[in-house]
């Protein structure tokens, strides 16, 4: 099976990409003007900030950046497209020839291109609405080759593009816009099918799956799967078929002359963040489990910021179990020295709530136990079973009475329940027999 | 003293603007220049707008029924430029429709011309040439794309200049072809043009090929005549121009001429660019938002957008199809690709012909038709009439058409042209010529 994707991502630019209107308003038609209505004597001009993110995502995907960048003109007529042409990108984009890596296969990517999104169509009963507020909001197209065989490849391929996309403060969930072409599902019998305009991430499992289900059905009737152009409906989880397709669309693409040819080479961009890549590096250096830290790193880029100061100072394992406390109280957002004392505390194995993590930010002294060995917090446990040794037979029945003595202990000494109830096993194998 | 500052300095009666409005109104009626005559107008010297620029609040037509009650919510650039000094919104001028004709007639009211109604105006800026010519104090701001300032202003006797691409912004302009558009000058004299195009030129945010760099005046003491261009004008014309050349040796400019072959490809070059271009820039009018507006909201979109583009004239729709048949994939290379490549070599070309002089040809190869003389033409005819005026709009090279003689009672116009950003030095030619020529107009409007 091969796997080839067009995906639209919107870019965070403040304004729009040829004109000076907001790019986030959300009452409809409230930021238009005449160019991004395509009036009449109007004329675009090229923001040059989605330039430097478009720049930024092609390094981040490991393009070959060009010099310089041109636009076209894509003509076609629907009501969505005021000037009835798009200004996209052909023989000058951003970038070509890149590449993501997926659990040790190359995904190669065609190109990425920087476009003008077309307005946006709300349908009625028996009207159209369109909302011109969408009309000419920056997009970039990431195209890549069929390099995908897999739905799991699939997954590992959005998964990895999506953590790079949010490292360039883009985020791709529900607004990500995807083609999706699709051959060779039953071996060679059969030819290129494309799915258009799938939205978010469930929708391209659910229109690949589908498509799957369809096309292995058609090959073990013997049918031929034909070469044509689906849509997907999300709702109904399925894809109907909307053109067979005899040739490739006509759009007469030339130059776009209002335009002018902009000198990429002289753009600059931060370094782009690769979370993967962290997530190994920090990982053979500091002892991090790579799976674990790229879901941390995912969560906020504030995360990252966390863990790059405390790396190499503290054991990977307190790090983890940090950010995870933060995660877990809604504390993301935590200065760099107070999550160095969070840290002092997780290693020494104090108790972790809220109450302590709010007290570390307004960086008062936290009461955390200190001290006690390994050896005299066993005894402690050991004691406190045999002084309630109907407990003991109640235990093999009920787990309550196992966190009963996890939170008694834990709250007694000021302790991470997690370290209490290691020991709490470690006392019941070892001295009781219980495992 | 320039008519700008002559005007300036005379005393005006109140009711100056008032009485100008009537009699302009009143020939309008017999010439068609003006689609729209702004009767409020009460102070700054006169100007008039070519239909496909846009003026805040003033219907902008580009004189096609599409865009019938299209008034654009913002003006030109160089409108506002004008409008910032002392200058005066007089009106819209007529033209062929988007720009696509040289004779003035692909439109639903033809200018005439003021030397006799009998005879074209020339297009596309046919109106802004007559209003140029019919008034003593006017400047008309024009466009041209292949040709559009220098025919309508060489077949009614007065001075237009087309300036270096980029130079003038684009940004209010109802687009033809945006890689060849030029706003320009029409007027009476050289000298008005130097001081308009100084109040309208200049880079512009709102237009990205828009250039800042100030214009020169290298002047030259060698004019090239082009073989190839002498072998297409009629014999009428060559000898006309023969006179002119002689005066300009006794002027003490050294006269050479020279061959350039390739410039009997541009008229081909020429018209796939800007046909290609012009298929794109018209493909907004949808009769959906602004201009004509379709009405039946049942159809499907496919048949509402061609029902509304059944209101382009005859001109248009041949260019909108021969425009999408050049670029379509399967032929793109072989017409529009090549067409790029092609206009690439006669940049080149003509730039080390101008090397050290400027050219000088006949503005038009032909004397001024009569309207029932163009409606003979086919559509090659009518396109290769343009072969004089081609090469300088396709280079985007600052040209300019003066008058240097009148045969039959209808004037002839020649045309110069110069190296890129040398705006200045064929303005500052044509003013030399005009100190020892004297230019005849049959019309006085607004004399002081
Ligand atoms: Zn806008």
């Amino acid at each position: 099976m091969k796997i080839g994707l067009e995906i639209h991502v919107s870019l965070p630019t403040k304004s729009k990409l040829f004109c000076s209107c907001s790019n986030s308003a959300t009452e409809p038609n409230s930021a238009i003007c005449e160019v991004c209505m395509g009036l009449p004597g109007s004329k675009p001009v090229l923001n040059k900030g989605a330039l430097t993110v478009a720049k930024r995502v092609a390094e981040a995907l490991n393009m070959k950046i060009n010099e310089r960048t041109s636009f076209v003109r894509k003509v076609y007529f629907y009501p969505d497209l005021p000037k009835s042409y798009q200004i996209t990108q052909l023989d000058e984009p951003i970038g070509t020839n890149g590449h993501l890596d997926i659990d040790g296969k190359q995904i190669h990517l065609r190109r990425i291109q920087l476009e003008e999104d077309p307005a946006k169509l709300v349908r009625g009963d028996d009207y159209t609405l369109i909302d011109f507020n969408r009309s000419g909001k920056p997009l970039v197209e990431i195209i890549t080759e069929p390099d995908i065989a897999s739905e799991d490849e699939l997954r590992s391929f959005i998964a990895e593009l999506r953590s790079i996309l949010y490292y360039c403060d883009i985020e791709i969930n529900e607004e990500m816009k995807t083609d999706l072409n699709i051959s060779g599902i039953d071996s060679e019998n059969g030819e290129r099918v494309e799915v258009k305009n799938i939205t978010g991430i469930a929708g391209l499992t659910g229109a690949l799956r589908y498509e799957i289900t369809r096309q292995s059905e058609l090959a073990r009737k013997g049918a031929k799967v034909e070469r044509e152009t689906r849509s997907y409906n999300e709702a109904e989880m399925r894809t109907v078929s909307m053109r067979k397709k005899e040739s490739d669309e006509e759009y007469g693409l030339i130059y776009d002359a209002d335009l002018t040819e902009y000198d990429l080479s002289k753009v600059k961009i931060e370094k782009p963040i690769i979370a993967s890549r962290v997530a190994h590096e920090y990982a053979s250096k500091y002892g991090f489990d790579p799976k674990i830290l790229l879901e941390l790193i995912m969560l906020s880029k504030e995360s990252l910021l966390l863990i790059d100061a405390s790396k190499g100072k503290y054991p990977a394992q307190a790090i983890t179990a940090g950010i995870e406390y933060l995660k877990k109280y809604d504390k993301i957002n935590i200065s760099k020295d107070s999550f160095n004392s969070l840290l002092n505390l997780v290693e020494k194995k104090g108790m972790v709530n809220k109450e302590t993590l709010e007290k570390i930010e307004k960086g008062e002294k936290v009461e955390s136990y200190s001290g006690i060995s390994d050896e005299e917090l066993e005894r402690t446990i050991e004691s406190m079973i045999n002084e309630k040794s109907i407990l003991l037979n109640e235990y093999e029945k009920n787990k309550k009475v196992f966190n009963f003595i996890v939170g008694k202990v834990a709250k007694e000494k000021n302790l991470d329940p997690r370290y209490v109830s290691e020991k709490l096993n470690k006392v019941l194998s070892e001295k009781f027999g219980l495992v | 003293m320039s008519s700008i500052n002559e005007f300036y300095s005379k005393e005006k009666k109140e009711s100056y603007y008032e009485t100008l409005v009537k009699e302009l109104s009143s020939l309008n009626k017999e010439l068609n220049a003006f689609s729209t005559i702004n009767e409020s107008i009460n102070s700054g010297y006169p100007f008039s707008a070519k239909d496909n620029i846009c003026v805040k609040g003033f219907e902008s037509t580009a004189s096609s029924r599409i865009l019938a009650g299209y008034k654009p919510a913002f003006s030109a650039t160089s409108i506002n430029k004008l409008l910032s000094k002392d200058f005066g919104f007089l009106g819209k001028t007529v033209m062929d429709e988007f720009g696509f004709g040289s004779f003035g007639v692909n439109c639903e009211t033809p200018a005439r011309n003021p030397f006799n109604p009998e005879y074209v105006a020339g297009g596309s800026s046919s109106g802004a040439a007559v209003a140029a010519s019919i008034m003593k104090y006017h400047l008309a701001i024009a466009e041209s794309t292949g040709g559009s300032i220098s025919t309508p202003a060489a077949f009614c006797g007065v001075v237009g200049f087309t300036p270096t691409y980029g130079t003038v912004s684009r940004y209010g302009l109802i687009d033809y072809a945006n890689s060849l558009d030029k706003i320009g000058i029409i007027s009476r004299y050289a000298e008005d043009i130097r001081e308009a195009f100084s109040v309208i030129r200049g880079e512009d945010p709102l237009d990205s090929t828009s250039v800042g760099k100030v214009p020169e005046e290298k002047r030259k003491d060698k004019i090239i005549i082009l073989k190839e261009a002498m072998e297409h004008a009629e014999e009428k014309v060559r000898s006309s121009f023969a006179g002119l050349i002689g005066k300009l040796e006794n002027m003490g400019y050294r006269v050479e001429e020279k061959s350039f072959e390739p410039i009997s490809k541009a008229v081909s070059i020429y018209y796939i660019i800007s046909m290609a271009e012009a298929s794109t820039n018209l493909a907004k009018y949808t009769g959906f938002k602004y201009g004509y507006q379709g009405e039946d909201f049942t159809k499907g979109y496919n048949a509402f957008f061609t029902e509304a583009r059944n209101k382009f004239g005859e001109e248009t729709k041949r260019r909108i199809i021969l425009g999408t048949f050049v670029r379509g994939t399967s032929v793109k290379s072989k017409y529009y690709g090549k067409a790029l490549r092609a206009r690439a070599l006669i940049i080149d070309g003509m730039n080390k012909l101008l090397g050290d002089g400027y050219i000088l040809t006949p503005t038009m190869p032909i004397t001024t038709p009569k309207f029932t003389e163009v409606k003979e033409l086919t559509p090659l005819q009518s396109y290769a009439s343009d072969i004089l005026t081609i090469p300088p709009n396709l280079c985007g090279f600052p040209h300019i058409s003066f008058p240097y003689d009148y045969v039959g009672g209808m004037p002839l116009g020649a045309q110069l042209v110069s190296s890129h950003f040398n705006d200045n030095a064929v303005i500052g030619f044509a003013e030399q010529w005009e100190k020892q020529f004297e230019y005849k107009f049959r019309y006085n409007l607004g004399s002081l």
